[in-house]
């Protein structure tokens, strides 16, 4: 299921976060429409991906840019990632959607809502959003064994929780966390070594 | 739990997979700005936040650029096009509504009626009353201004045939329920629904039937919410 999209990473890269996150700060109007076409194609396709509804998505991805731009006071303009922030907001809210249509888990179940934590997505991170990486992310992926790949694609894609995986999979929880972790630091490793590099 | 203990959590967490207790936990130790904590899980959601670039890419209809941009700055919005808005934007915008700007040049149809909409929940003496009960899929809010009109927000409305229409009535004290406008859902049967004007003295209830599409004189079918003021 998971497709190469080095294009979309792309629009992560984070060069002018911190003028655009002070105008929306300033709450300027105009900056609203700047931050949707930065990331509004991204918020769409990953929101997309997630709920695979376009009616569906196009209220998600409205409420990810409103919540947004209600929390921006808290964000922290000289260091941190728009790009991921907005991201994480918007599969938040599209994991939220998907388990309250199938009624799995009860809504709000993520236990955390990005929107008001906008200072974990800092400066450190930033630069790790560019087309590049997304190369060496993609190789990294295809270094991962089937086995991690399918949970993080059933946790990003299909929101399952752990619990969920070891049942689908038929395999002990303990495993399923071993897989989880080991598959996201691989990734995160071809990340900084790209960043390093 | 302790810091050491949650560390093998923290991607789990990111991907929105961990369980309980842990994921409480974490939410905790974030909650009190925990320097390892914080550290750990933001690399976690950062390399998250970079797998969006695994996402096949989608192209967003146009009109969603203005319904966002609409949100916060109604005068932006061109085209007409019905003013709907998924539940919690609503709710969101009706609690947020004080930090809203809504410019003094009002162009287009988008541009009013959220103006109004705003008018009438800014209004002190607007009435607000919830309506749906758990068990019913209807839920949402009427803020009534006797002076300047009711705004409608809901969600889950019942999805209806073509040639069919929402309609809203006034229910007065005494008398024939007055017909307050036909509307339609957007996606997921949400609603922002504004009718602006004075609203006839002594209403008792809002309430919204189904009719035949362009409204009926009086209801035909029973009221599927009847919000009493
Ligand atoms: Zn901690």
């Amino acid at each position: 299921m998971i497709l190469p999209a080095l294009l979309l990473a792309l629009e992560l890269t984070g060069h002018n976060d911190e003028d655009l996150a002070r105008r929306l700060q300033n709450r300027e109007p105009r900056a609203m429409a700047e931050l949707y076409d930065r990331f509004g194609r991204l918020a769409y396709s990953v929101t997309l991906a997630i709920v695979r509804d376009p009616a569906a998505t196009e209220d998600l991805v409205q409420e990810t840019f409103l919540r947004a731009w209600s929390r921006i006071r808290a964000f922290d303009a000289a260091r941190g990632a728009l790009g991921a922030w907005i991201i994480a907001i918007a599969r938040n809210r599209a994991i939220d959607y998907l388990r309250s249509m199938q009624k799995r888990i009860e809504a709000n179940s993520l236990g955390f809502d990005p929107a008001d934590h906008p200072r974990l997505f800092n400066d450190t991170e930033r630069n790790l959003l560019n087309a590049e990486h997304a190369r060496l992310l993609q190789s990294a992926l295809a270094g991962l064994s089937e086995n991690q790949r399918r949970v993080i694609e059933l946790a990003y894609y299909e929101g399952l929780s752990q619990t969920e995986m070891a049942e689908k999979l038929g395999q002990p929880l303990g495993t399923i966390k071993t897989w989880t972790r080991t598959a996201l630091q691989q990734l995160r490793a071809a990340l900084t070594a790209g960043a390093t590099a | 739990m302790t810091c050491d203990e949650l560390r093998p959590e923290y991607e789990a967490f990111a991907l929105g997979s961990a369980g309980e207790p842990e994921r409480s936990d974490i939410a905790e130790h974030l909650g009190r700005d925990c320097p390892a904590c914080t550290e750990g899980v933001a690399a976690a959601l950062s390399t998250v936040a970079a797998m969006a670039s695994f996402a096949k890419p989608a192209n967003p209809p146009r009109a969603l650029r203005r319904r966002v941009i609409a949100m916060i700055d109604p005068s932006a919005a061109r085209s007409r096009f019905a003013v709907w808005l998924p539940w919690a934007v609503a709710l969101t915008l009706a609690i947020a509504m004080a930090s809203i700007i809504v410019p003094a040049r009002r162009e287009s149809a988008v541009g009013s009626r959220l103006a109004e909409a705003f008018t009438i929940l800014n209004d002190p003496a607007a009435k607000d009353v919830a309506f749906g009960e758990p068990a019913k899929p209807a839920r949402g809010r009427i803020f009534l201004s006797p002076r300047r009109g009711i705004v409608l927000i809901a969600a889950n409305l019942p999805s209806i045939p073509s040639g069919r229409t929402f309609q809203m009535w006034v229910i007065p004290q005494s008398g024939a329920p007055i017909p307050a406008g036909t509307f339609r859902a957007g996606a997921q049967g949400s609603v922002v629904y504004v009718r602006s004007g004075p609203v006839p003295p002594a209403a008792a209830a809002v309430a919204v039937t189904i009719e035949p599409a362009g409204g009926s004189p009086q209801p035909t079918t029973t009221p599927f919410i009847v919000s009493r003021l």
